[in-house]
């Protein structure tokens, strides 16, 4: 199985858009770490960047966008199109990452 | 009493416990926030700076690499090339403004107005997030960048109280399609 193409542009570049094989989803909720949301809160006094949020953040966001992509490979897609993200505060201080786009069948040219 | 002659009746140990969880409820609550307030209002600023001059490098030194930008708003590169494969970049990065910049926003929020503490925050949270997507895309050995997006969420709040997100902590992410 090849690595499939993702975009958030509406074509692939390049590439023909064969059949469009409707939305494909990937989410997770992720809480924070109580040690790291101690430690986060005394960066806060000084401001600035707060590393532990970034990079649970991002670890969670590209969780959610392999479970888009699995979405997408078990529809039979090979690319993603108009990826989008969405955040939104869950209470409890949990965030949850939402990534969404088209699955379709594309082929060069 | 049977205890006379011994150092400390039970009574006296009562009360010694009992001055010694006032001490460190009031260290906790009022000797703390007080110090780690001072401190932000003195050191913040040095601290933002130093992370505000090394974006400044940094950037420099992407366009002495690239001589251009890389990344670009637009659906298709321009002038059109032949695309051989293309796929996500995202980076993020989160910020708060220090203590001593909520108070002075929240003071600022009294009469209304630009709060300029906290436009150095976010501006500077922006433009770091860009800086991370160019080199993450250089990185991957993406050509360039394109429809790059940059989205702005609230996040870690505390919905408890009414008090929401205290902390003002604020998520940058930006993202684009990598072209090679």
């Amino acid at each position: 199985m090849e690595t499939i193409m993702t975009s958030n542009t509406e074509t692939i570049p390049g590439f023909t858009i064969n059949q469009s094989l409707g939305i494909v989803t990937g989410s997770t909720v992720r809480a924070k770490h109580i040690g790291k949301d101690i430690l986060a809160g005394l960066k806060n006094i000084v401001g600035g960047e707060l590393k532990a949020y970034t990079e649970l953040l991002m670890e969670a966001r590209t969780e959610a966008l392999g479970r888009m992509m699995m979405d997408a490979s078990q529809r039979g897609a090979n690319a993603v199109v108009n990826v989008r993200f969405a955040t939104s505060s869950v209470a409890g201080g949990a965030a949850e990452l939402f990534a969404y786009g088209t699955g379709v069948v594309v082929t060069q040219g | 009493m049977s205890h006379k002659g011994d150092l400390l009746t039970t009574g006296e140990i009562g009360e010694l416990i009992g001055l010694v969880a006032i001490a460190v409820t009031v260290f906790l609550f009022i000797a703390f926030p007080t110090l780690a307030f001072i401190y932000s209002m003195i050191f913040a600023r040095f601290h933002q700076d130093k992370y505000q001059k090394q974006l400044l490098t940094r950037e420099k030194l992407v366009m002495q690499q690239l001589g251009k930008d890389n990344l670009s708003t637009l659906s298709k590169p321009v002038p059109e090339r032949k695309i051989n494969q293309t796929g996500l970049v995202m980076s993020n990065i989160t910020v708060s403004p220090s203590w001593w910049q909520l108070f002075l926003g929240s003071i600022r929020s009294i009469f209304g107005g630009n709060i300029v503490s906290f436009d150095k925050v976010l501006a500077y949270g922006r433009n770091e997030v860009m800086q991370r997507l160019r080199e993450q895309a250089i990185g991957d050995g993406w050509e360039e960048v394109v429809n790059v997006r940059v989205e702005t969420s609230m996040v870690m709040n505390k919905v408890r109280g009414g008090k929401q997100n205290k902390m003002g902590t604020l998520e940058f992410l930006a993202y684009g399609t990598g072209i090679r």
